[in-house]
């Protein structure tokens, strides 16, 4: 999985996921999300546009990192998760706590 | 039976990991390319969620050995995982999805909602998951 970080204006940062959201893969988007943190940054908008295949190793990571971002005062965002990372979201009830917004650049303007 | 296509994969944890059973996939959807989407990603999800769970927890410091069987029916997928660690100690029954800030113990609910059938057993000194899923006719 690539794991691309960008900085928008503010405190917030866009995370790009390009393939699978696995166990083999999960940890390196808990580091990724403890970094922004940790350099300051707290609101994270995750693009899994890319993301092809997610599974509960994934998940876990992705409400890690959410609770990463509030406990320092921010927020994490996901947004246009497709296919089978979609239905993954909705199995697990995980839509309900985390919207997915159409577009991770803009998930925090809404 | 004899109408089966079967795949197989024996595999070593670690090396092997997880991508190693989505490599395996690629080439059952390419050799079986009749099987719909939606159960395509249903499979998916549940091989790779029992693969993790035999490699997170079966491991019992040395690594496991597993073998992965896949066999294709006209109505149906059954997979067997067969690995030779620690006895499976998992409660498959009434399994609910945990609390929504949990960051564990979605796997096997998971896998439950996804395939028709999940069986474990213990024979011969190996654990053995089962799964059958019957294809959707529109595929």
């Amino acid at each position: 999985m690539e794991v691309n970080v960008r900085d928008l204006t503010g405190d917030i940062a866009v995370i790009q996921l390009v393939g699978r959201l696995n166990m083999a893969s999960a940890a390196r988007l808990r580091e990724a999300v403890t970094s922004i943190v940790d350099s300051g940054r707290t609101r994270v908008s995750i693009d899994m546009s890319g993301v092809d295949f997610l599974d509960s190793s994934g998940l876990g990571a992705i409400i890690s990192a959410l609770k990463t971002t509030r406990q320092a005062g921010g927020d994490l965002r996901i947004a246009a998760p497709t296919g089978q990372a979609k239905l993954v979201l909705q199995l697990t009830n995980l839509d309900r706590v985390l919207t997915a917004y159409d577009d991770a650049e803009t998930a925090f303007n809404e | 039976m004899s109408d089966a296509i079967r795949h197989t994969l024996h595999m070593s944890s670690p090396p092997d990991d997880v991508d190693t059973v989505h490599g395996l996939l690629e080439i059952v959807w390419t050799e079986v390319p009749a099987i719909g989407m939606e159960d395509r990603f249903s499979l998916e999800t549940a091989i790779i969620e029992l693969a993790s769970n035999v490699m997170r927890h079966a491991d019992p410091g040395s690594g496991v050995s597993c073998t992965l069987l896949i066999e294709t029916f006209p109505d149906r997928i059954e997979v067997t995982l067969s690995d030779s660690g620690e006895p499976g100690d998992v409660q498959l029954a009434d399994r609910d999805m945990p609390d929504v800030l949990a960051e564990s113990g979605r796997g096997i609910p998971l896998i439950q909602a996804l395939v028709d059938e999940l069986r474990y057993d213990r024979t011969d000194g190996l654990n053995h998951w089962h799964i059958t899923r019957t294809l959707k006719s529109d595929g």
